[in-house]
């Protein structure tokens, strides 16, 4: 019976283990708090629309794609660092 | 230590089922759009041709075309539904008679298989005997024919769209209004606030979770329709029906061009999680502090 006193509650015991899981939040130069996969995700995503944008506008008139590559690999290691 | 186990032990399933139906057939797809693979030609096997699919994409007018008609179609059907769902949660929130009747009259379309309500809209819409086309022309001298006009053949698919799903936004929503506290409403109503000021201020900040979630799951899905679209135009006419579901769908099946239409699919998967962050993101996700 003076086990089941001290034991905290359910609820209790699961918030804690919550705050185990949550990833680190950062506030960077980007307008919203992020962890560091949030910051992956955005380098990912501004990675392929760099390269959509790279085909369609800067390819055809000689450009490699090598370049939008190289831009977009700064920029994600600026972001996952700084943002 | 033992009860992450145990969580993990309870996950397990869940996880297994997502890793063989939901991981490893978009690797499969992300492998395949590097490649030209039809296995119906003479030689079956996949080419690789690293990024020429989505060099290709870019310049592809019909893909392009098929895009801005899906937008078109988000937009209109969304929004719609929105408002609507919106309206009819508010309406169900109060007493009328007849409420319970309604209510299941109103739910019966999240019933319907899409097929199904492809082929039940096509018939109420073909012209000479369908119901639609024959009342439009007795009362208002309207001619109706979906398979010649190309803004008939939209609207008829937004509104058919609204009709199918419009009560899944209205059942997200009377949860979203039944869960709220009432005291923030008692106390805007002694401080004066109108229903404008009570509806912007409060009920919207306050249902905003479920209305992005329910933004989510109709803009994913309104993103790859395809079958009652198949079943209602086809597409047509000409390509004024031609989503990006039905584009695929028409370069991977009649085409068999497996790489290019895989490509496709990436590319619009890719469109819809930017457009879901970017609405996460501006409703819901925490303020960076130093702003």
């Amino acid at each position: 019976m003076a086990d089941r006193d001290d034991t905290p509650l359910a609820s209790t015991h699961l918030d804690d283990q919550m705050e185990d899981f949550e990833p680190e939040q950062k506030s960077g130069f980007l307008p919203i708090e992020t962890n560091w996969f949030d910051r992956l995700f955005i380098s990912v995503v501004i990675w392929i629309a760099l390269s959509l944008f790279w085909f369609r506008f800067i390819e055809p008139l000689g450009l490699t794609i090598w370049i939008s590559n190289a831009i977009a690999l700064v920029l994600a290691i600026y972001i996952i660092r700084k943002g | 230590m033992q009860s992450k186990r145990l969580g993990w032990i309870f996950l397990a399933p869940t996880l297994v089922i997502l890793f063989f139906f939901g991981v490893l057939p978009f690797i499969y797809v992300v492998y395949v759009s590097f490649h030209q693979w039809n296995p119906f030609a003479v030689n079956p096997e996949m080419v690789f041709n690293g990024a020429d699919n989505f060099r290709q994409i870019v310049f592809d007018q019909a893909f392009l075309n098929s895009l801005g008609v899906t937008v078109l179609f988000v937009v209109f059907a969304v929004l719609s539904e929105l408002i609507l769902g919106y309206f009819l949660a508010q309406a169900f929130m109060r007493d009328f008679p007849g409420k319970a009747i309604f209510r299941t009259i109103h739910t019966l379309p999240l019933i319907v298989a899409p097929i199904i309500v492809g082929s039940v809209w096509k018939l109420m819409t073909t012209p000479s005997i369908g119901i639609i086309p024959h009342y439009l022309d007795e009362w208002f001298g309207i001619t109706m024919n979906i398979g010649t006009s190309a803004t008939a053949a939209f609207a008829t698919i937004v509104i058919m769209d609204v009709w199918h799903w419009t009560p899944l936004v209205t059942l997200t929503l009377i949860a979203a209004l039944v869960s709220l506290p009432p005291d923030p409403f008692e106390q805007a109503q002694i401080d004066g606030a109108g229903k404008r000021q009570i509806f912007w201020h409060i009920t919207l900040p306050m249902i905003a979770p479920a209305v992005v979630a329910t933004v989510f799951i109709r803009l994913m899905d309104a993103l790859r329709t395809v079958d009652e679209v198949w079943m209602l135009t086809g597409g047509g006419p000409g390509s004024a029906t031609r989503f990006v579901g039905v584009h695929i769908f028409k370069e991977v099946f009649p085409k068999t061009n497996y790489g290019y239409g895989s490509t496709i699919s990436v590319i619009v998967l890719y469109l819809t999680i930017v457009v879901c962050w970017l609405l996460y993101v501006t409703m819901l996700a925490p303020r960076n502090k130093k702003d």
